[in-house]
């Protein structure tokens, strides 16, 4: 018997598919404000 | 009884070439790949001025004559007339009443986009403007004397227009129960409303002065003014000229609290999207738990709705905020309020954007009442056919669910590229040397990119 993957709601998580770009860039700017700081010192 | 369609949830959208959630990741590139190429190739400040150049002294003439003034004027004040006497002799029925489509749509929707091309178009017919200059005349060839105002208290900027903003789209959204429509309010309750407003309006141009509350008190002519800053052309000095677009963008923001009229439009116009879609289960819960503990359905709907609007609102700032912290930690960054006030302006084409994208085929249906029955037939009682167009209606048709999604991301994605053009040419100004300015609109980029997902989310989610 084929299993069914509880999807009914799926709909309700398509938020998180917004969020990477978003912490793409703040993650990239995090990093780099790191590494500069790393560099100064 | 015809139901006005919701901004963006008419219909489903067909089948797109891909998800919606991509076109987020799309849009997130193309705001990456413009950062870059403005770092590299934009090396000088060019919006600091907006290079203005007077018109033809006989075009100018023509605009700015008093005549011309007197019946610019003298529109505006039978257009809000009508709309009054729509709204308290006409049907109740919101869609078939003129004063509901002519003041939340044709007007609230039209004048920001009209003037985000030709600029401040609302001054001229703005009718509590011209009913306060003609007062003011009036006063003074009686008197002998200019009226006298009150100083005003510059610490308050623009904080009666940003409080009046939220105030007026809490009245459409919230206040007005809905129930299928998309602007319920009553009839009634708009012409009452722009009475109280008219009143409180003219109450404060005879404190503070026409031009001085115009500026930075009077909602309409601050929210308006703030998208004609866009446009290219300018009426100074009794001279119309044109400008350089977007450059009148940089010294709106001058003004305290100008950062606040930008971030309540931005954040009124999320929670009307949010509401539809990620805040409808949170608002229905509490609402519940309110009226669990006694208060009534209605009441808590607008208790629960008006407190989610401003946690938008909040939100929206919120974001800006850390935008403007992450800039003042950049070498050679100005003073944090300098900032706070200096970066403004670059929302404006975000506002603008989300205006369009939410709002675009709730306005392209509505014109077409608004020209046809409601034109003919102000009232909504079926007794007048003004210009034999009484019989009209909508036809739903003429925009497909797929145009309207592509629109709304034309819309967002540019609004948001030009709100980085902004930025960055501000932060060459601000800094001066070019590297640490870009280095300082990393953080902008972060606002621009949560912004562009912020807003495709919620049109995803409404559209769905």
């Amino acid at each position: 018997m084929a299993t069914l993957l509880p999807l009914a709601h799926v709909s309700h998580y398509l938020w998180v598919l917004y969020v990477p770009p978003v912490l793409i860039v703040v993650g990239s700017i995090v990093w780099n404000m790191r590494s500069e700081r790393r560099r100064r010192d | 009884m015809t139901l006005l369609p919701y901004a963006h949830a008419l219909v489903a959208r067909e089948d797109l070439p891909i998800p919606a959630w991509l076109f987020a990741w799309g849009a997130s590139i193309v705001l990456i790949a413009s950062f870059f190429a403005l770092s590299v190739a934009w090396r000088e400040p060019r919006f600091e001025d907006d290079r203005r150049r007077p018109l033809g002294g006989g075009l100018s003439k023509v605009l700015l004559e008093l005549p011309t003034q007197i019946l610019c004027g003298a529109i505006g004040v039978f257009l809000l007339g009508v709309a009054v006497y729509a709204g308290l002799r006409g049907t109740e029925a919101p869609d078939r009443n003129f004063a509901i489509t002519f003041l939340f749509v044709t007007v609230w929707l039209g004048f920001p986009v009209l003037g985000a091309f030709l600029g401040d178009v609302f001054r001229p017919f703005n009718p509590w403007r011209a009913v306060g200059r003609v007062a003011g005349a009036t006063f003074s060839a009686i008197a002998g004397q200019r009226p006298r105002h009150l100083p005003y208290p510059e610490a308050l900027g623009r904080w009666p227009a940003a409080v009046g903003l939220i105030a007026f789209v809490w009245l459409e959204i919230v206040y007005g129960p809905s129930g299928g429509i998309a602007v319920a309010l009553s009839p009634d309750d708009a012409a009452v409303a722009a009475l109280v407003y008219s009143g409180y309006t003219l109450a404060m141009m005879a404190l503070f002065g026409v031009e001085k509350w115009c500026e930075r008190g009077e909602v309409f002519s601050v929210y308006f003014g703030m998208f004609g800053s866009l446009g290219c052309f300018e009426a100074r000095e009794g001279r119309l000229g044109l400008r350089r677009p977007l450059a009148a963008a940089a010294r709106w923001a001058t003004l305290p609290a100008s950062a606040a009229v930008v971030v309540a439009s931005i954040g009124t116009t999320v929670f009307d999207g949010a509401r539809e879609g990620p805040l409808e289960g949170p608002t229905g819960t509490v609402g519940d738990w309110l009226v669990d503990a006694g208060l009534g359905e209605i009441a808590a709907a607008r208790i629960v709705d008006t407190a989610f609007m401003l946690l938008c609102v909040a939100a929206i700032w919120l974001v800006y905020e850390i935008g403007v912290r992450g800039m003042a930690t950049v070498r050679g960054a100005p003073p944090l309020g300098r900032l706070r006030r200096g970066f403004a302006h670059t929302l404006i084409p975000i506002a603008l954007a989300y205006l369009i994208a939410h709002y675009f085929s709730l306005f392209i249906f509505q014109e077409q009442a608004q020209f046809t029955y409601l034109l003919s037939d102000p009232l909504g009682t079926a007794t007048t056919d003004l210009f034999g167009t009484a019989s009209g209606g909508i036809d739903y048709g003429v925009l497909s669910a797929n145009t309207i999604w592509y629109v709304q991301v034309g819309a967002l994605v540019v609004g948001h590229v030009i709100g980085l053009v902004l930025a960055h040419d501000r932060a060459t100004a601000f800094w001066g040397d070019y590297r640490q300015a870009a280095r300082s609109q990393y953080w902008m980029l972060a606002v621009m990119v949560a912004f562009t997902c912020l807003g495709l989310y919620l049109l995803s989610v409404a559209n769905s």
